[in-house]
């Protein structure tokens, strides 16, 4: 995107003297936004479109998170469906280009918008999700998606959020020779679905597992994650795919999310005992082993955010209570 | 018209402004501005009002309605030794952090902090005595706002700075999180705090937080319930400060302060009440000074 263009959207966005509008309209805007998504074959059947290691920006759209669908002999079955409309439009184009065949199943691995507000291109009877993550949705969706139109402006045109209606209760599900078994964890958020695909072996992890990307914290409860990492780390795969990063054929995704959590918590701790506040703690040192994952100073001061006070409630001394 | 006229309409908008959401609100006291400016008795244009660096539409009412209503105001200077730091952006906004440096001004009489297109803009004033003029608190914020510090010194001269915080918006018309447990009423007014002391340094670090839903009132069905005034001491009964904190701060506050201790303070007191006659009153006890403690 040209810079003209994006700074237009970004004082759309932010301006001060309407901070609530929509990005203006101006002919600059009028050049179609278009996502350059691509299929990549993963396994057998197997393809995964993945997203920019960043946050939203009106220069990616909300291209940042990763999506896959697996070519069965009873029609396509896609796992989530990306931040906007526009996107959803570009994905099914894509399975169509690259399949041939409808989509007969969706799964929403959580409620988080960047997984979900491409919804709106698929038969919402055939999208699937953990009860949670359809409570969760139908609670947060429309503030999530304001918060998008307002950092991605035009990207996000005609956008509504499409609530799941196949509620999964159900251990497993087959299409064709494909026996996908549904694994809900939690952690990420207050649901958060894997999807293990027994004909590949490929393992569709969702947000527990990261990968060279910062791990996200809004909804998150570190104690169940850490649970639910050890519990996948156990399950037999050839193959993990995180919902953020590059697939993963070492488990290294599990390690990484696992030794970065626990540190992120170690240092809150720490600072929490030492009396910093939020913005003192967000400006932790950063040790070598995590220079390499994407947008991690980023998310270490929205983590900070998410997190600290909690952890300041748990390491303050209680020294009495007031009384009426 | 004349000024008390003038005072009731404002207020009467306010009233009427916090049964309102927050854009709405944000509306009618841009609305309201111009017949404030029009209206203003020559008595308040005696202190001329400097252009906002920040650019804010809502500036020179802020000014006139939480700085130029002290008695002793007689300037109004922008002043970027006044630091007041926050994220670039309200990753949450209920709970924005924000810390507010004044140390450049001697002989401080009061700290003044407003978020000028908070729904309730002012969200405390602090007066230290014997503490640093420095402070760290956590903020709601109904949507992108200029946050600033105004600092009146004894000659009656506001020093102000300030930075601009962008959000989403939501956060003063939003239940308190307490209200999801059933135990709130229990735990209401429990307070956790430490202090830290540095050998070499004068000040010490107080952190406290007293659990609190510190209501704004613009919730639909929820008045507005919050703690007005803690005021701090030392174990000697000297003021070290007087904190008066306003709706805008967060839920369960949480705040640092800086209060210079003599080595043999053993305990800081936190006395107050919120608006509803709570009592507050906890000693935070102070560690031997570690300086002394190697001797």
């Amino acid at each position: 995107m040209d810079k003209v263009r994006r700074s237009l959207l970004i004082g759309g966005a932010s301006s001060l003297v309407a901070p609530i509008l929509p990005a203006p309209i101006s002919p600059l805007n009028a050049a179609p936004l278009r996502y350059n998504l691509k299929a990549q074959r993963i396994a057998y059947n197997s393809y995964v479109v993945i997203g920019k290691t960043e946050d939203y920006s009106p220069d990616n759209g909300g291209d940042i998170v990763n999506v896959a669908f697996i070519d069965t002999s009873d029609g396509v079955v896609l796992i989530d469906t990306g931040s906007s409309r526009r996107y959803g439009e570009a994905l099914k184009q894509l399975i169509y280009a690259t399949t041939g065949k409808d989509v007969i199943r969706v799964y929403n691995t959580h409620f988080h918008p960047d997984h979900c507000l491409g919804n709106q291109l698929f038969d919402k009877k055939k999208i699937a999700a953990l009860p949670k993550t359809i409570s969760g949705l139908k609670a947060s969706g429309e503030d999530f998606s304001s918060n998008l139109y307002r950092i991605l402006g035009d990207w996000m045109r005609g956008t509504e959020v499409i609530i799941p209606e196949h509620v999964i209760n159900y251990s497993s599900e087959k299409f064709g020779k494909h026996r996908f078994e549904m694994l809900p964890f939690k952690g990420h958020t207050d649901a958060d679905l894997a999807i293990l695909d027994h004909e590949t072996g490929v393992l569709y992890a969702g947000d527990i597992c990261f990968l060279d990307r910062a791990a996200t914290t809004p909804h998150a409860d570190l104690e169940s994650w850490h649970k639910s990492l050890k519990e996948i780390k156990k399950i037999p795969h050839k193959i993990i795919f995180p919902g953020h990063g590059p697939a993963d054929t070492t488990s290294r995704s599990i390690e990484q999310t696992d030794t970065y959590l626990t540190w992120l918590e170690k240092n809150l701790t720490k600072s929490a005992r030492s009396g910093k506040d939020m913005l003192e703690a967000a400006k932790m040192p950063i040790p070598e082993k995590f220079q390499s994952i994407d947008v991690i100073e980023l998310e270490i001061e929205r983590s900070v955010a998410h997190l600290y006070p909690g952890i300041e409630e748990k390491t303050l001394p209680f020294l009495g209570q007031g009384d009426s | 018209m004349s000024k008390t006229n003038t005072k009731h309409k404002v207020s009467k908008i306010a009233q009427l402004a916090s049964k309102l959401s927050c854009a709405a609100l944000l509306a009618i006291a841009i609305s309201a501005t111009p017949v404030t400016i029009n209206s203003v008795s020559a008595a308040d244009t005696a202190v001329s009002i400097p252009k906002d660096s920040l650019n804010s539409v809502m500036w020179d009412f802020m000014a006139k309605e939480h700085l130029l209503t002290d008695a002793s105001s007689k300037k109004i200077v922008m002043n970027n030794s006044i630091l007041v730091h926050a994220p670039k952006v309200a990753e949450d906004q209920l709970n924005l952090p924000i810390h507010v440096d004044a140390r450049s001004i001697k002989n401080i009489q009061k700290i003044v902090v407003i978020a000028d297109l908070n729904p309730i803009p002012k969200v405390l004033t602090y007066e230290p005595r014997q503490a640093e003029a420095r402070i760290s608190f956590r903020i709601k914020v109904g949507q992108a706002t200029p946050v600033r510090a105004a600092v009146l010194d004894k000659d009656g001269v506001w020093h102000v700075g300030g930075t601009f915080v962008d959000a989403s918006g939501g956060g003063c018309s939003q239940p308190a999180v307490a209200y999801g447990n059933d135990d709130w009423v229990k735990r209401l007014a429990e307070i956790r705090g430490r202090i830290w002391r540095t050998p070499g340094q004068k000040s010490a670090k107080l952190r406290f937080s007293v659990r609190h839903p510190m209501d704004t009132g613009l919730a639909d069905g929820i008045p507005a319930f919050f703690i007005e005034k803690l005021e701090l001491k030392g174990a000697d009964g000297k003021l070290l400060g007087n904190l008066y904190i306003n709706e805008p701060i967060s839920e369960n506050p949480t705040v640092t302060l800086f209060p210079i201790l003599k080595e043999a303070t053993t305990a800081v007191q936190i006395t107050g009440r919120d608006n509803e006659g709570n009592l507050i009153d906890v000693a935070v006890p102070a560690p031997v000074q570690s300086s002394a403690l190697q001797n």
